[in-house]
């Protein structure tokens, strides 16, 4: 069995490296509400 | 009791052929009969569910009907507040959970004329994807004893394919609407975020958290959702748009509609059986008149690093209490992945947050403008041994969850509607599923869908049967 502490250590350096990647290119203008946006104006856009 | 609907029974109790209160009767019988060996409930509400059938036969006697689900016998998972019954949400604390109002979906179904018959099992927290709960009981499978019922909401898939109940609310942070069901032959439903108040349920992940219903058929669902759905000032989160007549949707013809099936990653690693069930549910749609095409997803690598980034951070910050104060009480697979949240910085849930805007832009815009819904696969296996899933060390167990679920999963994270029904069954009788996936808020072409399919074929009527070896917990 693996030592607990390196275990989530490793796990949270591979997730905030996988984030910081994918991250790398995020518009200023991005924000948490985006989804939001995404899902509920995918029906205004279809009405239009 | 298998073999009931919503539909039928609500057809059976307007026509005088059965009470609220004989509905209500037989099936906690059979939950006293038989549950002791599959582990469904947490608690029966025997004493509140015969009053509550008793004063809706009063109503239909003097001719008031509330509707479909008139006298109907429900039950929901243990994460769900109900007024005077406790919320263990699967952990060893009797009443974990408290709220000052009673979980809206809940509510919304009591008026509409259902039972409550009590409060369904599930994965501690909510966290595991297989049904096993050491503090009260692994959830068998009542298609085949022995085997995993899925999770979390392990309890509401099998206490539909068992006839505990006719339908059953779950919640689903990652797949633990869908994966149980999968597992256990039955209809399960995830709608789009914010279509389904959460409000007073347990949260698990905010972001991520979505209710929704398991059932028989998905005609039933899109019965239990069309009650459940629509605003609720309760939830910040629930969407002020109106709720389609789902019901009435379902026989329009889909003929003409564009299904794509995923070309990459959703296939990889699953078994031949399974993969083969989903593609010939896909040919099955295609005659009836619907374009089935190859589609190229996204790559889902990032989304699901950005759900278990963001599923971690606030699952850590709601459930802090007790993993400082208890942990000992939690089973280890579920306190490992709560202690992982609390070393996640700010800047990376903020960061995955932001993405997560933009990939849901991104696969609704590139998917959604060629296609109208996706066929895939639910679980990649049919429902495995529950022995051997709990087996291991505790980073195999964490590891051996994320496989399962990560069909799933990248769904919750772009808050998509997407359906889980049976699609075959496996050559020993275990369950073989399929899911489709929807635009956002279009719930009724999937439903469509589905209805259209499960009508094609008859997977919905294989009631649990025992196997040549007589395994199934039912006889």
């Amino acid at each position: 069995m693996g030592n607990p502490e390196r275990l989530v250590g490793a796990e949270v350096a591979n997730l905030a490296a996988a984030i910081e990647r994918a991250a790398a290119d995020l518009a200023l203008a991005e924000e948490p509400a985006g989804f939001t946006v995404a899902l509920e104006g995918e029906e205004d856009e279809r009405r239009d | 009791m298998t073999d009931w609907t919503i539909a039928t029974l609500a057809r059976a109790i307007a026509t005088r052929k059965i009470s609220p209160v004989e509905a209500t009767q037989e099936h906690l019988t059979r939950i006293e009969r038989l549950d002791g060996r599959i582990r469904a409930f947490i608690t029966v509400d025997a004493e509140g569910a015969l009053a509550a059938a008793r004063a809706l036969e009063t109503e239909l006697m003097a001719g008031r009907s509330r509707g479909p689900l008139h006298g109907v016998p429900l039950a929901h998972k243990d994460l769900c507040h109900m007024a005077g019954l406790p919320t263990s949400c699967g952990t060893r604390t009797r009443e974990y959970f408290t709220s000052p109002l009673e979980c809206t979906a809940v509510a919304r179904l009591r008026e509409a004329g259902a039972v409550t018959l009590g409060k369904l099992n599930m994965a501690e927290l909510a966290m595991g994807p297989f049904g096993d709960n050491a503090h009260h009981g692994d959830v068998q499978n009542p298609r085949r004893e022995g085997h995993c019922a899925g999770g979390s909401s392990s309890g509401s898939a099998a206490a539909v394919a068992a006839g505990f109940a006719i339908a059953a609310l779950g919640s689903d942070t990652g797949g633990s609407i869908r994966l149980p069901a999968a597992c256990c032959g039955v209809v399960g439903l995830k709608p789009t975020y914010g279509r389904v108040s959460r409000a007073g349920a347990m949260p698990l992940s905010w972001s991520l958290d979505h209710l929704g219903p398991l059932t028989r058929t998905v005609g039933d669902a899109a019965t239990i959702l069309g009650i459940v759905a629509g605003y609720d000032r309760r939830d910040a989160t629930s969407s002020r748009r109106s709720v389609p007549y789902y019901e009435g949707m379902l026989e329009t013809a889909i003929a003409g509609l564009h299904v794509g099936v995923p070309e990459n990653y959703y296939f990889d690693g699953v078994t031949e059986e399974m993969a083969a069930a989903v593609r010939a549910a896909a040919h099955a749609v295609e005659g009836l008149g619907v374009l089935v095409t190859p589609v190229r997803l996204p790559d889902p690598q990032p989304l699901v690093d950005v759900c278990n980034v963001i599923s971690r951070s606030e699952s850590a910050a709601v459930h802090a209490r007790i993993v400082r104060d208890r942990p000992h009480e939690l089973q280890p697979a579920v306190r490992a992945r709560l202690e992982t949240g609390f070393h996640i910085s700010a800047h990376d849930y903020l960061q995955a947050l932001r993405l997560r805007g933009r990939l849901t832009r991104e696969f609704v815009r590139e998917v959604f403008d060629e296609v109208d819904a996706l066929v895939l696969p639910v679980i990649p296996e049919p429902a495995p041994v529950l022995e051997a899933v709990k087996a291991g060390t505790t980073d195999e167990i964490v590891a051996r969850m994320g496989r399962f679920s990560r069909l799933t999963r990248p769904f919750n994270g772009l808050g998509l509607p997407a359906l889980a029904l049976p699609c075959g069954l496996a050559a020993d009788g275990r369950p073989l599923a399929l899911q489709i996936v929807g635009r956002p808020f279009d719930e009724a072409t999937v439903l469509r869908l589905g209805h259209a399919y499960e009508q094609a074929t008859a997977w919905h009527l294989s009631p649990p049967r025992p196997s040549d070896r007589g395994e199934s917990v039912l006889d």
